[in-house]
């Protein structure tokens, strides 16, 4: 948003201060971008569509995370635990009292901000490994009353949900569904950034950096963090009942801790304290294991390992993790940061100052 | 009786596996959510070097003990040195990739099928009667080794130049480097030392009931006694063993079975609020991302 | 964002499928995670059979181009990969062999495309009990309600006094309805049921729950769930000195384990004939085996290899060039001739994708004799 241009740009008035495209380039490159992602159902397959849409529902809980994790830097390892919080009340809502999406998704989020302020809750003493660690057993407890109720009413393999309806409308085509993400997607990143450039956003930086010097400039540290895990909490459950009517059921077993590791993989692999940065972790993780697998066939080491061919699968996804953490630290959006700066840089070689 | 010697195996596998947790973190601050995995690399090593050496026992075993000792080090040297500096979060999602990445490679060479290596040693777990209870051979060995390695650490973190050396490093990393101590040899033979305690357990338990994926799980539910305890005190993981060990027991007797799987994180969560840096930790000014 | 997901994209797109000189099935398992030790060798034992029969010359002249992808037996992927076989390979069958919560989303997904599911090595569903799902069919050894019944034959057979009964169960759904059903069942026959014990999937430890099951004083036990929690369960009992008999279903490595344990109390039944009985069946599957390379011991393909007997002849009377409505069409009618490695062998009908009779038997080691001993031989289970 307000990064430094090198040279050419200048704001002449205030209201260029607001603006979210500043210069042409941007305005020109996005409207690329909007045509290309408008367009894509129209050309991709049914598999193809199905990957986009997993990206789409994967990046509205990817930048959930991000505002809490990447911008008021808190740890929290409950994501999963928020998404099955999210599904679960989707669910039961649908079987035990036949509710419709207009009930169940306002309700999902009222269930995440009630769980955003109980998460939240050990933040006020906690830090660093500490919180993580409380949120991950408020996991384990969300987790437990969740398989508690399948097992109670007899769901043994899972709740099984009708797609949303609308009159006589129904939500199943994977098109359909690619534009409805889409919208929720959008709607999220844009609330995000605007979130970040207003006084809730600026004090939730500023805790980061330092809560003693926030307090100083009279934020209300403890305000800031609940806040933060509420807003956080409540798009990550809608995300949760999104993620229930696509897939068509809920199950304690979709909500694993591996799925929490994914979306910390997303907005560190991303680059932390960046919007961008969470959609291109949420594309790079979600891709990933169909990218290891192409290049399996390409290299035709597929029919040489065969049998194997699915823990060479889960090995390479560690080991490229670990290739990414230590020589990429700044995560994709480093990277993307520095091929701007060659470009602005052009045919100067210079490192730019205090990147 | 049953109960308490129930109790005290699996405090002694809690304690064995949380004392890795609480070695690396006191030293370099870094959370290592890959010990379950090595715990389960420890106990195949071993189901390996059994066959190798069929016949000879202790010597499997320990070929297999220092093979954990070397793969802690070479841990270090090679991944983890490079993620000094770094935001806590990235070093522990580190780990958790090198969980990821030893998981995959152990179904490529051992496949998922369930392995006895007691079998392999050439051994048989009998029980043995205490009282009116009874424990598993492989059990009663558990909290002896369990002793013997928290004696052993103890001494050597209180006694030995290089012990001492580790306490500075944990205390102060910048002071004790200005005073000549090289951080990276301490950090490697704290990852080493852990992940040879973490073998052992790996091992041990392996030995007691099987060797299969799960056990990489068992590693991660070890982890709320280390906290409770405090994650930088081994007297605390001790204590926090045991206290976990014993709820969870009570609770599986007393009260529901169901429950077994919360009970360490609900203790935990009563442990956060009232004593947030666990029994016997040092309150400090923790790290944030 | 979207430029690297058009990248990506392209990438997977080269690697279409477009075989129309095939059968194409897709299997989607669970191949790793902490269950693949239950499933991976069934995948192995299907695989096994499909290769040995493309090697023959495949089904009707064509060959079997079976596709696996691994679940993970995490729901989400299973749902992945049913929707990417049946939109992208065009499979004529989905095979899922994978924990019971990958069901619900591969069912609605070949519901919507309308193509055949079959369970192979995943536990039945009640589905393809009469009157069956159009679309589920089943050839797994296990299932639930029969195995109990079965369980419950033996014990009364079996049993010189009054039966106390333990139920030691896993903390899933299915495994834990099942033992509730197991205690009515109980009473209905007049034996005390008095104990359930339920351990969570990995336990470090299961003494402590044997411990409460021995403390309730059974002289017998029952258990129905997945192999591990079935005999950490029974080791650790014997461990703590209960001696009694303990009764289980015989799941893929129970031939290894009734030979790894030596316990005349320890009894398993199944629907699968154990290879010391050495069918014409189970020296197929030696033959077979000789071959290949396998990652897992010849005892454990049986369960596999039935599942490719049935999905041949499946595809047999089904003709040529391949679609699933007649898939299904030749599926609602089918018999399959197991040569002994079942009793009777997988006869499906319109109403009935299970079994036409389910029949069990029943073995244990014998101390005096050093091998594996046959308590009882089939004994068929009624619907109810």
């Amino acid at each position: 948003m307000s990064q430094p241009r090198s040279s050419g740009y200048l704001r002449t008035r205030y209201a260029q201060d607001w603006m979210l495209l500043e210069t042409r380039t941007q305005r020109v490159g996005f409207a690329l971008f909007a045509a290309c992602a408008l367009a894509l159902p129209f050309f991709a397959g049914a598999f193809h569509l199905d990957i986009a849409n997993q990206v789409l529902l994967a990046s509205i809980g990817a930048v959930a995370l991000m505002l809490l994790t990447g911008y008021a830097g808190q740890i929290s390892l409950g994501h999963a635990g928020l998404l099955a919080a999210g599904a679960f009340t989707t669910g039961i809502l649908f079987k035990e009292f036949a509710a419709p999406f207009w009930v169940t998704l306002p309700a999902a989020a009222a269930v995440g901000a009630a769980l955003g302020v109980i998460f939240g809750l050990p933040s006020l003493r906690l830090r660093g490994l500490y919180l993580a660690v409380s949120t991950l057993a408020l996991h384990f407890i969300v987790i437990y009353l969740g398989s508690e109720y399948e097992s109670k009413r007899g769901f043994s393999t899972g709740v099984v949900i009708d797609p949303p309806r609308l009159g006589s409308w129904t939500l199943t085509d994977a098109r359909a569904w690619y534009f409805v993400l889409l919208a929720a997607a959008t709607a999220t990143v844009l609330f995000s950034l605007n979130l970040m450039r207003s006084r809730t956003g600026r004090a939730w930086r500023a805790i980061h950096g330092r809560e003693t010097v926030a307090g100083a400039l009279g934020i209300s540290v403890q305000r800031a963090k609940l806040s933060a895990f509420v807003v956080s909490s409540t798009l990550t459950a809608v995300a949760g009942c999104l993620f229930a009517y696509y897939r068509g059921f809920v199950s304690a077993e979709a909500f694993s801790l591996f799925l929490t590791i994914q979306y910390v993989a997303m907005v560190i692999i991303g680059g932390l304290g960046s919007i961008l940065g969470a959609l291109l972790g949420a594309v790079f993780v979600v891709l990933f294991p169909y990218g290891i697998e192409a290049a399996m066939k390409a290299t035709a080491l597929a029919d040489r390992l065969s049998s194997l061919i699915f823990a060479v699968n889960y090995a390479a996804f560690g080991l490229v993790m670990i290739l990414f953490l230590v020589f990429e630290p700044k995560g994709l959006v480093g990277i993307w940061q520095r091929v701007q700066a060659w470009f602005l840089l052009w045919p100067f070689k210079q490192k730019p100052v205090g990147k | 009786m049953q109960l308490a010697v129930n109790i005290a195996v699996l405090a002694a596998i809690y304690a064995l596996v949380s004392c890795g947790y609480v070695l690396i973190y006191r030293t370099s601050r870094v959370l290592n959510l890959a010990h379950g995995e090595l715990m389960m690399l420890g106990a195949y090593g071993l189901f390996t070097t059994a066959s190798l050496f069929a016949g000879y026992p202790l010597l499997a075993i320990a070929t297999s003990a220092l093979l954990a000792l070397i793969v802690g080090v070479l841990v270090y040297v090679l991944l983890m040195r490079h993620m000094a500096g770094e935001a806590v979060l990235a070093a522990v999602l580190t780990t958790i990739a090198l969980g990821i990445l030893l998981r995959g490679t152990i179904i490529l060479f051992w496949t998922a099928q369930a392995q006895h290596p007691i079998r392999a040693l050439g051994l048989t777990n009998q029980s043995i009667a205490i009282g009116d209870a009874k424990i598993s051979a492989v059990g009663l060995t558990l909290i002896v080794v369990t002793a013997c390695v928290y004696a052993g650490l103890y001494a050597f973190l209180r006694y030995t130049a290089w012990g001492i050396r580790m306490r500075a490093a944990g205390q102060n990393p910048l002071l004790a480097a200005q005073r000549g101590i090289g951080l990276h040899r301490i950090y490697a033979l704290a990852w080493g030392l852990a992940t040879f305690t973490a073998g052992l357990a790996g091992m041990l338990v392996a030995c007691d009931s099987a060797l299969d994926q799960t056990m990489a799980t068992i590693g991660l539910k070890a982890f709320p006694a280390a906290l409770v305890g405090g994650l930088d005190s081994l007297l605390g993981a001790l204590l926090g063993s045991l206290i976990v060990s014993a709820s969870e027991v009570l609770i599986i007797y007393y009260v529901d079975p169901l429950l077994s799987e919360v009970v360490p994180f609900i203790v935990l969560l009563a442990m956060l609020v009232v004593r947030p840096w666990g029994l016997l930790g040092t309150r400090e000014e923790l790290d944030r991302v | 964002m979207k430029r690297t997901l058009l990248l990506g994209l392209l990438t997977t797109w080269v690697s279409c499928a477009n075989a129309q000189d095939a059968y194409v099935i897709g299997l989607s398992g669970a191949l790793t995670g902490p269950n693949a030790g239950v499933y991976a060798p069934v995948v192995e034992g299907i695989k096994l059979y499909v290769d040995h029969l493309n090697g023959k010359g495949g089904v009707n002249g064509r060959q079997i181009r079976l596709l696996i992808q691994d679940n993970s037996g995490e729901p989400s992927k299973a749902a992945a990969d049913a929707k990417r076989f049946l939109s992208q390979d065009n499979v004529i069958m989905v095979v899922n062999t994978s924990l019971s919560s990958t069901y619900a989303p591969m069912v609605s997904e070949s519901k919507r495309a309308g193509v055949p599911l079959l369970f192979a090595g995943a536990v039945c569903p009640k589905e393809v009990y009469p009157p069956a799902d159009e679309l589920q069919f089943c050839t797994t050894a296990f299932t639930p309600g029969y195995d109990t019944r079965m369980a419950f034959t033996v014990i009364k057979e079996m049993a010189k006094e009054p039966v106390r009964i333990g139920f030691a169960a896993m903390a899933i759904p299915i495994s834990r309805a099942e033992m509730d059903y197991a205690a009515s069942v109980a009473k209905q026959m007049n034996m005390t049921p008095v104990e359930t014990q339920i351990s969570p999937p990995p336990a470090p430890d299961y003494t402590p729950f044997a411990t409460k099951l021995k403390d309730a004083n059974p002289n017998w036990i029952y258990s129905w769930s997945p192999w591990i929690s079935e005999v950490r369960t029974f080791e650790a009992l014997r461990r703590i000195g209960w001696q009694g008999p303990y009764v289980t279903i015989a799941h893929i490595p129970a031939e290894e384990e009734l030979v790894r344990l030596k316990d005349p109390n320890f009894i398993v039944f199944g629907a699968n004939a154990l290879f010391q009985d050495n069918q014409p069946g189970h020296r197929d599957i030696r033959e077979a085996a000789k071959n290949a390379k396998l990652s897992y011991s010849v005892e454990q393909m049986a369960e596999g290899w039935i599942a490719g007997m049935a999905i041949e002849q499946a595809l047999k009377n089904s003709g040529w060039p391949p679609a699933p409505e007649k898939l299904v069409k030749s599926m609602n009618d089918l018999k399959v001739d197991l040569k002994g490695l079942r009793d009777g062998g997988i006869e499906w009908t319109k109403d009935n994708h299970f079994r036409a009779k389910q029949s069990y038997r029943v073995y244990r080691w014998d101390p005096a004799k050093q091998a594996i001993v046959r308590v009882k031989d089939w004994t068929e289970i009624g619907a109810k």
